[in-house]
């Protein structure tokens, strides 16, 4: 890396850090999780962007050069070959089932029946292959039958494959570019892994009413490999937060009550699970988390950036929130889209005086900035930053950055399909160093079970 | 909520067995299935009120509409010969935009309307601008509901509205939009008439437009 990419990087990523740490920047950050607007800003159609990778530089490259004030950047998390590779009935994706220049979106389905919260939770290997995978995976629906085998050996083959894309674009962004990314990795609390994937929401709302036990039990069972899942994957240097959807805890989903016992508890437990791992969390409280937005106060300060939708009132937030947690939001998706440039300096400014006044606070619409943003409006929205939102020219913050887990920490068990007690069993015992085998073969059996369970959402 | 029936309190009550085996005593006993509908539709109305007052959330919904379907079934053998209850407050027409294939919300909207006795033709998700238009030339009904999660569905929200007008049907009609995405901003864009911000008041709309007020 040059050394002006170097400084430019560090310069973005200590403004994010500290804004999310709570802490004064030297002005507003300017960071969306999810840039949808960058993946068509330099003309390629939906369809183009989650099927070419080649699209994903492309369109990184012309998005930082015309806006380089962003200080951290993701976009595009789906590479279409992968569903396809396994026909993965979760999403209909553009160009394939719906208009080239249409957002993917999320099917609803029971993927679990209800009685089947005792097999998840005692023996999930068993369940992904018996039940789940044969009914959310298209090419998977007879497991043994050959399309089923080459299903996943084309599925595993191409997870490889997007793995080592996105790590190229997270170093060329870094290294070319100067751009940090806003997030890496992901987890979903565990009641939305019942409501999104498995269950579906009609189910989950049914076992609200019928069997609330059955579902905090399985909330909790899903907890070890739900953070072992989302570690995998995440940013191994700890710079960049996990990201954090979350969905059914929205306002009317759940009545309080509910929230309160059964979607907040084991999402409690999780997110401390990854702060204590020495991670932070962006999470989208997406829809109106106005009735919960109290329950984030419990975690550790500065350590959960939330993003806050357009239903929800960012000014209340920055009321229940403030100096707990760092806040993300402000623009109206609406206004982005269908408003003016001199609208859009109108509210960022007053976001600036108000919400963005003492730090805690970073400029983004709705949990993202959308596909149909008028290019003319982000120019105004971050100039507008530039004008209204500085605190300072200098400031303190070290950047957060660190290889290793926070002394004594250790993972939760790892799981396996099968244990490497049995294999040694049958291998008669080895001749040379026990360890140095049953490493690599735990490795290779947890990896493979995180494959699996990351078909769940 | 004093008066209600001991059926339509156990549908309010979600009491699922209770429900059940009183509408089996009604049938033994003979009783006439609209009736038995009509005292389900009253529990369903309180169920609605519950929920525009947050007493009651989306689970209790779902959960009073799988009870209705278990009774409705039960129910639907005798209804073949049964002259349909025509006495309905309005028709209203409600849809998915174009592109979009979210529908919780619009359920929603669509159990709060049927639960206070109005029509509802649902036409699904992904409906273009020209089965909108056609479905009010063919019901006549007063009030189009456009639904939409995603932001991306302003124009196909305007277009619905402009092919209403290019049909000669927009003074006929009043279009109400609702969703995540909606606003007075993309109402006026659409060139809607109504915002509904949440469901209950997308249904106090609907109750004004063929007043009930």
């Amino acid at each position: 890396m040059s050394e002006k990419m170097q400084q430019l990087y560090n310069e973005r990523l200590r403004r994010y850090q500290a804004a999310i740490a709570l802490e004064m920047p030297d002005r507003i950050p300017i960071s969306a999780g999810s840039n949808y607007f960058a993946e068509v800003y330099a003309g390629h159609s939906n369809q183009e962007f989650i099927y070419d990778v080649n699209k994903w530089t492309e369109a990184d490259v012309k998005f930082v050069n015309d806006f380089p004030e962003v200080d951290a950047f993701r976009s595009g998390r789906f590479w279409g070959p992968l569903h396809d590779a396994v026909g993965f009935n979760m999403y209909k994706l553009p160009g394939r089932d719906l208009s080239p220049r249409t957002q993917f979106q999320f099917v609803e389905g029971e993927r679990m029946k209800a009685d089947e919260y005792d097999l998840l939770i005692n023996d999930p290997v068993t369940f992904l292959f018996e039940r789940f995978l044969p009914r959310t995976l298209n090419d998977f629906k007879e497991p043994g039958s050959i399309r089923a085998n080459m299903a996943l050996i084309k599925g595993s083959i191409a997870s490889g494959m997007m793995g080592g894309f996105m790590r190229n674009r997270s170093i060329y962004l870094q290294n070319e570019l100067g751009m940090p990314n806003s997030m890496g990795g992901v987890f979903l609390a565990p009641f939305d892994y019942l409501a999104d994937g498995l269950r579906g929401l009609r189910g989950v709302m049914l076992d609200v009413r019928r069997q609330p036990d059955k579902i905090l039990e399985a909330c909790d069972a899903l907890i070890p490999d739900i953070v072992n899942a989302g570690l995998a994957i995440a940013d191994p240097l700890r710079r960049s937060p996990i990201f954090l959807p979350l969905h059914r805890g929205a306002f009317p989903f759940l009545s309080p009550k509910q929230f309160d016992e059964l979607y907040w508890p084991s999402l409690k437990k999780t997110m401390l699970m990854f702060i204590e791992a020495g991670y932070t969390i962006r999470a989208y409280l997406e829809g109106d988390w106005g009735p919960n937005w109290h329950h984030f106060r419990e975690l550790p300060k500065g350590k959960v950036l939330c993003d806050i939708d357009v239903q929800g009132d960012i000014f209340m937030a920055k009321e229940e929130l403030g100096g707990y947690q760092c806040i993300a939001g402000g623009m109206p998706d609406s206004m982005l889209i269908l408003g003016t440039p001199a609208e859009v300096k109108e509210r960022v400014k007053l976001l600036c005086e108000t919400v963005g006044k003492d730090g805690g606070f970073i400029i983004n619409g709705g949990c993202g900035i959308p596909y149909d943003a008028r290019p003319e409006n982000f120019r105004a929205m971050i100039d507008a930053v530039l004008e209204y939102g500085r605190y300072s020219d200098t400031f303190d913050f070290e950047i957060q950055m660190n290889p290793n887990p926070p002394a004594g920490w250790q993972p939760p068990k790892r799981r396996v399909a099968t244990p490497w007690e049995v294999k040694l069993q049958e291998l008669g015992g080895v001749k040379g160093d026990e360890e140095l085998i049953r490493k690599n073969w735990e490795m290779l059996e947890h990896m493979a079970f995180n494959w699996l369970f990351s078909w769940m959402w | 909520m004093s008066n209600l029936t001991q059926l339509a309190r156990a549908l309010v009550d979600l009491d699922e067995e209770l429900v059940s085996s009183l509408v089996k005593q009604k049938i033994e006993a003979g009783e006439p299935p609209l009736n038995i509908i009509k005292e389900c539709n009253e529990g369903m109305g309180q169920i609605g009120k519950l929920f525009e007052t947050n007493e009651y959330y989306l689970s209790e919904l779902i959960m009073s509409g799988e009870i209705l379907k278990g009774v409705m079934s039960e129910l639907e053998p005798l209804l073949a010969n049964v002259e349909k209850d025509s006495s309905s407050a309005g028709v209203v027409v409600i849809g998915t935009v174009k592109d979009d294939i979210h529908d919780i919300g619009k359920n929603i909207v669509v159990t709060l309307l049927k639960g206070t006795g109005f029509e509802v033709v649902d036409l699904g998700v992904d409906v273009p601008a020209e089965t909108f238009v056609k479905t009010m030339r063919e019901t006549g009904a007063k009030v189009l509901g456009l639904s939409a999660l995603l932001n991306f569905t302003f124009p196909a929200m305007k277009e619905v509205v402009d092919q209403l007008a290019a049909a000669g049907l927009r003074d006929k009609v009043k279009v109400m939009i609702g969703g995540a995405p909606c606003n007075e901003e993309v109402r006026q864009f659409a060139g809607a008439d109504f915002l509904a911000k949440d469901a209950a008041t997308g249904v106090s709309f609907c109750k004004q437009i063929y007043g009930q007020n």
